[in-house]
């Protein structure tokens, strides 16, 4: 059973939890910029003297697809990696993946990843 | 062709506007030639009538004024460098600062501005002593004309103004991305209020003790004047702050941070290339050298070329790339090394000068890596090691067919400049060296002291999370660069009430 990693990072962690996932054998995955709110909230900026309450942040989406059993490690190395302590360091969720092909060869499932 | 034209006459409307058309253009023609007909008539019927006119002007006379159109035309040439400085420094910064490097280099030209009024080009140019100039302080006192230029005075002030602001400008380039706004302010204060004033006095105030020794030290439009200190400074600056978070160096395995947009940084470079223009020809200070101007000019467009090419090969041989970021560093390399040199060299030397200058750079770049300081756009690479190299130049490619511009033309009165290569044995090679030595060392250490100064009372770096999330959206209230929709899709003015929390 293959599943579908969906993580929310602070931009400059990026960095760090690309490199711990290299680590840990992932062979590829797939890079958003992205803007969102969570409970951190918005940010007050100021354009030519009005304030303006901007409730997006700038985030970064990662999504992998790996093994059933691979899950539990991914989860474990995002969030060890992604970590700052403080709020909005994003979130992770995890789908099931009905089929998985890969263009080049017609390889499906786990083959494919 | 002619049959579509006799199908179109056919047509009522498409004849109508035929017509019209060739019949406003005959009444135009005829307008402008009776005008012209009518002008040239009058004109020489008033030169017939009074047979023998005096010239209102004698040709004397027009001296001062055709000098000072030419420093203010070279005057406005400098200031536009500030926009390309603006342009190279923003593209190869990344996004979250990018508002933060254009505010500064406009800070900075404004703050800029008031200081030299007040205090800087008293401390240059004004009469004192061989280290520092008070005279002119807040422009009061003011003569004419400046010294023997012929040039009017405020002229000659605001080109002066136009290179201590590229100077100020040079030391933000190595400490983009980190740097807080106000630590900004309270560096440039320093450079263009005292260092960059005090140091040009020695070289081009009256007076200045490098200026007066026995062989005197030259530097023709500032390559130790502006480029060095400027260089020196932006090292110093580096060095205080340390390098960028996450900025990993070659020697462990990374390497620079990406740039944002290329488009910009070229462009950028191009128009600084344009405004030496003014750097260097305008610092004849006199349009009646004509060939002295034509000699710079075209000498700064060779180092500039060779620069170019060399440091694009260089990188090639390197890497089998065609590198943007070098090559547009070794044209700037080259137009720093020929500003010191440029009127005193050949044509053939300016290349040799600027071809050596883009290795040099190059090499600089990767020992200031090695040294593990974090210069994102090569400013103490390209301005000060480069600015060193055409210092020393001219003590080895001076021609010795060329003196000092004067205002009313080249003047050889003074004695020529001969380097060693033109047989002019080691004089003027060694007043360049105690120059550079003596302005690098003295702008370090002064570099070195207002750098940590600043640091140590924790007004120069920018904490952790600012720089982490962008100096942009915390010291300037948001990017410069917007998601469109979304920003105002869900942005609200705080007046309405809207949660301010963050």
């Amino acid at each position: 059973m293959l599943k579908l990693v969906t993580a929310i990072l602070k931009p400059h962690k990026f960095d760090d939890v690309k490199e711990a996932l290299k680590k840990d054998g992932i062979t590829g995955l797939t890079v958003t910029e992205v803007k969102g709110f969570g409970r951190q909230g918005g940010k007050t900026e100021t354009f030519r003297g009005s304030e303006y309450t901007v409730e997006l942040l700038p985030k970064i989406k990662i999504e992998l697809i790996v093994d059933e059993a691979q899950v539990a490690k991914a989860i474990e190395t995002i969030t060890a990696a992604g970590q700052t302590g403080k709020i909005g360091d994003g979130k992770i969720w995890v789908l099931g993946v009905d089929e998985l092909v890969r263009i080049r060869t017609s390889e499906t499932g786990v083959e494919a990843i | 062709m002619i049959k579509r034209f006799i199908g179109g006459m056919k047509e009522r409307d498409s004849r109508r506007y035929f017509f019209t058309y060739l019949g406003g253009k005959m009444i135009g023609t005829t307008a402008v030639l009776a005008l012209m007909l009518g002008l040239a008539w009058y004109v020489g019927g008033r030169a017939g009538a009074q047979e023998v006119e005096t010239p209102l002007t004698a040709a004397a006379d027009l001296i001062n004024p055709i000098n000072t159109m030419w420093v203010l035309v070279a005057a406005f040439l400098v200031f536009f460098m500030q926009a390309g400085f603006m342009m190279l420094e923003a593209g190869f910064a990344r996004t979250r600062e990018t508002v933060n490097v254009l505010m500064e280099c406009i800070v900075d030209t404004a703050m800029c501005g008031i200081l030299f009024w007040a205090v800087g080009f008293a401390f240059m140019f004004g009469e004192g002593n061989g280290w520092i100039g008070h005279q002119f302080f807040f422009l009061s006192d003011a003569p004419a004309t400046y010294g023997t230029t012929g040039v009017a005075f405020l002229a000659f002030w605001l080109f002066q103004f136009a290179f201590a602001d590229t100077a100020s400008t040079i030391v933000s380039g190595a400490m983009v991305g980190r740097t807080s706004f106000k630590g900004d302010l309270f560096y440039s204060i320093g450079v263009s209020a005292i260092i960059y004033p005090i140091v040009g006095h020695w070289i081009w105030g009256p007076g200045g003790w490098l200026a007066t020794m026995d062989t005197p030290f030259r530097d023709f439009a500032g390559s130790t004047v502006v480029h060095t200190v400027g260089g020196v400074l932006a090292l110093t600056g580096a060095v205080a702050l340390g390098p960028r978070i996450g900025r990993k160096f070659k020697r462990d395995g990374g390497g620079f941070m990406v740039g944002h947009d290329m488009t910009i940084a070229a462009i950028g470079g191009i128009i600084l290339w344009f405004g030496w223009y003014g750097f260097n020809p305008g610092s004849t200070l006199s349009a009646m050298d004509l060939e002295g101007i034509g000699r710079v000019a075209a000498n700064t467009t060779l180092a500039a070329c060779a620069g170019c090419l060399v440091g694009l090969a260089f990188m090639y041989f390197r890497t089998k790339k065609w590198d943007p970021g070098i090559t547009i560093n070794g044209f700037l390399a080259g137009l720093v090394a020929i500003t010191a040199p440029c009127y005193w060299v050949s044509p053939l030397g300016a290349i040799i000068i600027g071809g050596f200058a883009a290795i040099i750079c190059v090499l600089a770049i990767d020992a200031i890596e090695w040294f593990r300081v974090d210069d994102p756009i090569g400013a103490v690479a390209v301005h000060g090691v480069c600015g060193i190299f055409g210092t020393i130049a001219v003590g080895l490619f001076a021609t010795g067919d060329f003196g000092i511009p004067g205002a009313t033309g080249a003047d050889i009165s003074t004695g020529t400049v001969t380097g060693l290569f033109y047989g002019g044995g080691t004089d003027q090679l060694v007043s360049q060296l105690i120059g550079s030595a003596v302005v690098t060392g003295l702008v370090l250490i002064a570099g070195l002291v207002l750098m940590y100064g600043l640091k140590a009372a924790k007004q120069l770096r920018v904490p952790t999370d600012i720089e982490l999330e962008g100096i942009d959206i915390h010291e300037h209230g948001g990017s410069a660069y917007h998601p469109e929709f979304a920003f105002t899709g869900t942005g609200v003015p705080a007046s309405s009430g809207a949660s301010k929390e963050a």
